[in-house]
């Protein structure tokens, strides 16, 4: 039995103003773990559920709490989930369907009935909002959603594709710290580089986006044997905004069936997707029965799709 | 459902060996306090710019020329790490890279020294689920430019080597034979009894040069030693049982146990308490010291490579580090 969304939250901090740009950024001192637990509440309510039932928990993030252990064991502590194991991954923009296909495949193999899974990013305090790390900077927001994959007896997660082209990791990355330097990791000199902020060739990244994602997106809709017309909202996860616009013209989807979360929010990474469905489901616009597909193209590269019927 | 089964074992240590009298010319220490508390008399350094990528991809072309495959068979690259190459994206990207199969999934999994058999049981699941039918598993960490080496760090610092293996993981048709069981698990409230605190996304700012040279040493992994040694020798009975449990078997049935190699001590008190003889636990952490996400495959392929595993064996990996996470695999090999 495959996996299905059983139930969804997301939680979004306060939209502030960082160097002329209005942005949902957690300004107090939280990691990903304490965004993603306020997130967690409402998608297990939504559920039926409470952290009790919860029996595995995938986290997504590339900017955890602390540099180990991962933020699932800090979001473990904070829901109480007692001794459930903590999966940390990381596929950067990607990372919800990475989590996604993690968790429905851990739920078909009848190993877990109930997985939470996080896609959860601060970003803020990781980012240059000088002049010269602006252009970076201002792309990004903080936040977080949860989704609850179980055992449904709907469709579910009827579709799901994920991919990696490692070619091209330096043209989205944030080379520092970095294991490889020799003798140390990270210095005061190259604190003062500013070599611990990532770097776009934002050509590049714009070109693999509108390559990669029409491409993923036929991909699960043909293993579903769904036409574009049938999918009642796309949601694309791309740190630019206009990418999901000019994908969505090639699908020649109309901008009501077009999702793209970081043209409202910034760009919020393994959040993205579940926080626009999220938003989705609170406001109506989704409902029991819709079939969702979400994309996403990042950092890696890594990228993919799900199709999903809620 | 079908079964999936380890098809093949690779490892790679970097040349140069550090031995115990070696680190006295960075910090007060001895070979006999070192070799008491731990158990370990040398490990390997890598050099240049060596990162975990880089021996990962050497660990992987040996377990994929073991199992008879090529990197065009292979569906799915799971890297497990807690020292990655860069900061983002993945270690798992520059891996592929590397041995170059552009297309393919690759992610990394963070759950330090569980974070092999975290990996192994996801891939376990790609593959019994008929998503993929090869999958390779990679663990690999280069410590060495990440630990504190003078007299301050020395407790943690001492017990860190660099290494990496890897395993690749395909289908078995015998459903008696392969990967029987995967069990994972996680205790957060002890995040920061073992723990590397910066670069921490919930500093503002990320960075600071008192994070980096700082008297406190915030980029340097802390540990209380006591404590997890404490919650170790329970933890990894327990994680063992439970997979013994969901087979059918009894601690006797066990052929090989291949306890995660964190502290040699910790590996005699778990024999101990499930009355297993010498001869049926692996230990190598006395030529490597703890490599964290490498550890289990880098012991796997030398207990094969020494003839300690035959078929038909069981043979019981189990992890218990950071987090705290904790974890075990049942095999019949």
């Amino acid at each position: 039995m495959n996996g299905t969304l059983l139930g969804v939250g997301h939680h979004l901090p306060a939209v502030v103003e960082q160097a002329g740009v209005r942005r949902p950024l957690a300004l107090e001192p939280v990691g990903p773990s304490t965004l993603a637990a306020r997130a967690a509440a409402p998608a297990l309510a939504q559920a039926g559920l409470t952290a009790a039932d919860v029996d595995f928990i995938i986290f997504a993030t590339m900017t955890p709490d602390v540099t180990f252990p991962g933020a699932g064991c800090y979001l473990q502590d904070q829901l109480g989930c007692d001794t459930v194991g903590a999966l940390d991954l990381r596929a950067q923009c990607a990372g919800f369907i990475y989590g996604l296909v993690i968790a429905d495949r851990f739920v078909r193999a009848g190993i877990y009935e109930r997985v939470l899974l996080a896609g959860a990013e601060v970003h803020s305090s990781g980012l240059d909002y000088s002049a010269r790390g602006l252009p970076v900077a201002r792309l990004y927001g903080d936040g977080a959603g949860v989704a609850i994959v179980g055992r449904g007896d709907g469709d579910g997660i009827r579709a799901a594709a994920i991919h990696c082209d490692g070619r091209q990791h330096a043209k989205f990355w944030c080379e520092y710290p970095a294991s490889r330097q020799h003798p140390v990791r990270m210095t005061v000199d190259d604190l003062r580089a500013g070599r611990h902020f990532p770097t776009i060739d934002v050509e590049a990244v714009r070109r693999f986006g509108e390559e990669s994602l029409p491409a993923v997106i036929a991909e699960v809709l043909e293993a579903a044997g769904t036409k574009v017309d049938q999918v009642d909202r796309f949601i694309i996860g791309h740190v630019l905004p206009e990418v999901g616009e000019t994908v969505g013209t090639r699908l020649g989807v109309a901008s009501s069936r077009l999702n793209i979360p970081a043209a409202r929010h910034g760009h919020l990474t393994a959040a993205a997707l579940p926080v626009a469905l999220s938003e989705e489901i609170a406001g109506g616009g989704l409902g029991e029965g819709a079939i969702v597909c979400f994309a996403a193209s990042g950092a890696g590269f890594a990228w993919g799709a799900a199709l999903v019927t809620l | 459902m079908r079964n999936s089964r380890i098809l093949g074992v690779g490892r790679y240590v970097p040349p140069r060996v550090v031995t115990n009298d070696d680190l006295k010319a960075c910090m007060d220490t001895s070979d006999e306090w070192i070799q008491q508390r731990t158990g370990i008399r040398e490990r390997h350094y890598s050099e240049g710019s060596t990162g975990a990528a880089d021996m990962g991809a050497e660990a992987a072309r040996e377990a994929l020329a073991r199992a008879g495959k090529t990197i065009e068979d292979i569906d799915c690259i799971i890297f497990a790490t807690l020292s990655p190459d860069v900061d983002m994206p993945a270690s798992a990207c520059l891996l592929q890279n590397l041995l170059g199969r552009p297309g393919i999934p690759a992610f990394d999994v963070r759950n330090q020294c569980s974070g092999f058999l975290y990996s192994l049981a996801t891939a376990d699941k790609f593959v019994k689920t008929g998503l993929y039918d090869h999958v390779l598993v990679v663990g690999g960490e280069v410590h060495s430019t990440g630990i504190d080496l003078t007299t301050r760090g020395r407790e943690v610092a001492v017990i860190f080597g660099d290494g990496a293996g890897a395993v690749v993981v395909g289908p078995e048709d015998d459903p008696r034979r392969g990967i029987l069981s995967t069990h994972l698990h996680a205790e957060g409230r002890f995040a920061e009894k073992l723990w590397l605190e910066c670069a921490a996304s919930r500093e503002r700012p990320r960075f600071t040069e008192e994070m980096i040279s700082g008297e406190a040493g915030r980029m340097f992994p802390k540990m209380e030693g006591r404590y997890v040694f404490r919650h170790a020798v329970t933890r990894f009975p327990e994680v063992i049982r439970e997979a013994l449990d969901a087979g059918g078997f009894s601690a006797q049935d066990i052929d090989l146990l291949i306890p995660h190699q964190a502290n040699l001590r910790i590996s005699q008190m778990v024999a101990l308490g499930l009355e297993l003889p010498d001869e049926k636990v692996f230990n190598n952490i006395q030529r490597y010291g703890n490599t964290t996400a490498g550890s289990i495959p880098i012991a796997l392929y030398e207990a094969l490579d020494e003839g300690r595993i035959q078929a038909g064996n069981l043979v019981c990996l189990a992890a218990f580090g950071a987090g705290f996470t904790w974890a075990s695999a049942l095999m019949r090999w």
